[in-house]
């Protein structure tokens, strides 16, 4: 399939993608899973994957997402806290991100190989905080993501999601979908499936679009920047950072961004 | 006898030589009709659910509008302002793009895919793959090669016209969401509203020949369009409520007019001396002198007005 189409473009004699990207064409993009494949962070990851591949249609990569850690661009983890350290320690240099555990400690840790799509707790308690600033007596819960989200093209992820699986998009599915689009999105402009280089572009050059209206980043501290949504008795009533009582454009009010330690 | 009929064609030419600027509002579910020399609305044209994008046929007799929520287009007369047919179009269209020869070239948001329809018969020609959400279509004023934006692949697909092949897929800075190509055809220009910038394409090699970040946070630029002369570029900055005009050769920032709150659409007069802009939020167009680059005046229409265009 793939051959054809490329000399189907090379007939029409005009500029190429291929052309455009040596380096990258008629590529393998592998990508590990570490987790339950029952969990929403796994079906967020298959939905991502499919995403991915429609990018990788056009630039001539085959993403694929096995439970196999070894030899693969990224992994996406989906296990606890004690384990995802040790995840990061067996596959130095390559980036490990975390998509299910919230725990603040784990950022503070700063493992070099260790990312966060995530949100922290402390990011959550800063959010609710900012809204109970602007709201007094209001008790929001911040969350990542929200299958009632419509702004920034959100419905058109929560739909293609609902379709391929029937669930709706929770906190992990979002952050599964994010870690493979963000990897993606690395690999298309960095034109590189090398695990330690993609590392390295995550950290220094990422500005991902999670579909939340801003472009993320990761934090020193390996956490990814990102408004939250406040939501009450299941429906949104904001966004963090929150206008009036926070900057909305500097994400870093959400949550600590540098290490515990110096590394 | 004779004064009273040159009288009555002097009127009948003068009203039809009137530009009017017609508006989609999204959230109206209408369409506002502008009279160009009045600044005044003279109509407001019920069309269905969440219109968006919208153009005119070549000859102008007739005005398209993408009404998204009803999957389909409502044609609309543009002499006598009465809708005059509808077709469908497949799931969700947003904008499009007129071709020289008369077909609309349709981004179907939902569907990761262009499609190309016949408005005289409501025919689909043509179906075109391309990324997640695509949104902007432009058109080559040679009529050769269309740009469809994919918003969540962060790419422009660019296509063969008649073939409708894609020749080209570029990768752009995150969510591309308008494109439109210089009058020779031979140089394309596209925002990208996450990443904030402004990308300028060579387009028989296909590559990025320039890009110019809007240095604003609030920066989400979304229409884009080159003056009639071609020296500038008009950049609609969305949430920074103004509109960037660009230095076509180097991309730098000439100046910066405060326009209405979520300014998303752009429209040209025919002499290019009148730019007009949705301001989203506000409810209103902004009229710009593109000449002393300032607000000549605001004209209040309908419930989140979108796109733009203009029967001269």
């Amino acid at each position: 399939m793939r051959l054809p189409k490329l000399t189907r473009t090379l007939a029409l004699g005009a500029a190429l993608a291929c052309a455009a990207h040596p380096a990258i064409a008629e590529v393998n993009v592998p990508l590990g899973f570490a987790g339950d494949p029952a969990s929403t962070a796994w079906s967020g990851a298959k939905q991502g994957l499919a995403e991915a591949q429609i990018q990788g249609d056009f630039l001539g990569q085959t993403y694929t997402l096995t439970p196999r850690l070894t030899e693969v661009s990224a992994i996406i983890a989906a296990v606890p806290p004690a384990a995802l350290k040790a995840l990061a320690l067996a596959h130095p240099g390559v980036p490990v991100l975390n998509v299910s555990r919230t725990e603040d400690a784990l950022r503070s840790d700063c493992q070099p190989n260790l990312l966060h799509v995530i949100p922290s707790d402390q990011m959550r308690a800063d959010a609710q905080a900012q809204w109970q600033k602007a709201h007094p007596g209001s008790g929001a819960e911040a969350r990542a993501w929200h299958p009632n989200f419509e702004k920034y093209a959100a419905s058109q992820l929560n739909h293609r999601y609902a379709e391929a699986t029937g669930k709706a998009m929770d906190d992990a599915a979002w952050a599964g979908w994010a870690a493979v689009k963000l990897v993606s999105d690395m690999v298309a402009r960095e034109e590189t499936t090398d695990a330690s280089k993609l590392l390295e572009a995550l950290r220094a050059r990422l500005a991902f679009d999670g579909q939340k209206g801003q472009d993320l980043s990761f934090r020193d501290n390996g956490q990814l920047r990102q408004p939250l949504l406040l939501v009450e008795t299941n429906k949104i009533v904001g966004e963090a950072p929150v206008r009036g009582v926070a900057d909305a454009e500097n994400l870093d009010s959400l949550g600590p961004v540098a290490c515990a330690r110096a590394h | 006898m004779k004064t009273l009929i040159a009288l009555l064609l002097l009127t009948a030419s003068a009203a039809q030589a009137a530009p009017r600027v017609f508006v989609t509002n999204e959230e109206g579910n209408d369409v506002s009709v502008i009279d160009a020399v009045s600044n005044k609305v003279m109509q407001t044209i019920p069309v269905g659910k969440r219109p968006r994008g919208i153009g005119v046929s070549p000859d102008g007799k007739e005005v398209y509008v993408a009404v998204s929520g009803d999957n389909g287009i409502v044609v609309i007369d543009s002499a006598t302002l009465k809708v005059v047919r509808h077709f469908n179009c497949g799931d969700d269209p947003e904008t499009f793009a007129v071709h020289p020869n008369g077909n609309l070239y349709i981004s179907n948001e939902e569907n990761a895919k262009a499609s190309v329809y016949n408005p005289k018969t409501g025919a689909m020609v043509a179906e075109i793959k391309v990324g997640l959400e695509p949104e902007g279509v432009a058109i080559s004023p040679d009529g050769t090669r269309a740009i469809v934006t994919s918003e969540s692949t962060n790419m422009l697909h660019l296509i063969a016209i008649p073939e409708h092949k894609t020749v080209a897929n570029i990768l752009v800075g995150a969510r591309p969401r308008a494109a439109a190509f210089s009058r020779d055809s031979k140089t394309a220009y596209a925002t990208s509203e996450i990443s904030g910038e402004v990308k300028k394409v060579d387009v028989a090699s296909a590559k990025v020949i320039g890009k110019m970040p809007l240095a604003d946070d609030k920066a989400k630029p979304k229409d884009i369009l080159p003056s009639r002369d071609g020296k500038r570029l008009f950049v609609a900055g969305g949430r920074a409520n103004r509109v960037f005009v660009l230095d076509e050769a180097t991309l730098a920032i000439q100046q910066e007019i405060p326009v209405g709150i979520r300014v998303w659409g752009l429209a040209l007069n025919a002499d290019g001396t009148r730019l007009y802009t949705t301001d989203g939020a506000s409810g209103q167009v902004s009229v710009i002198d593109t000449v002393a680059n300032k607000v000549v005046a605001t004209v209040p229409v309908g419930k989140m007005p979108w796109g733009i265009t203009i029967v001269n």
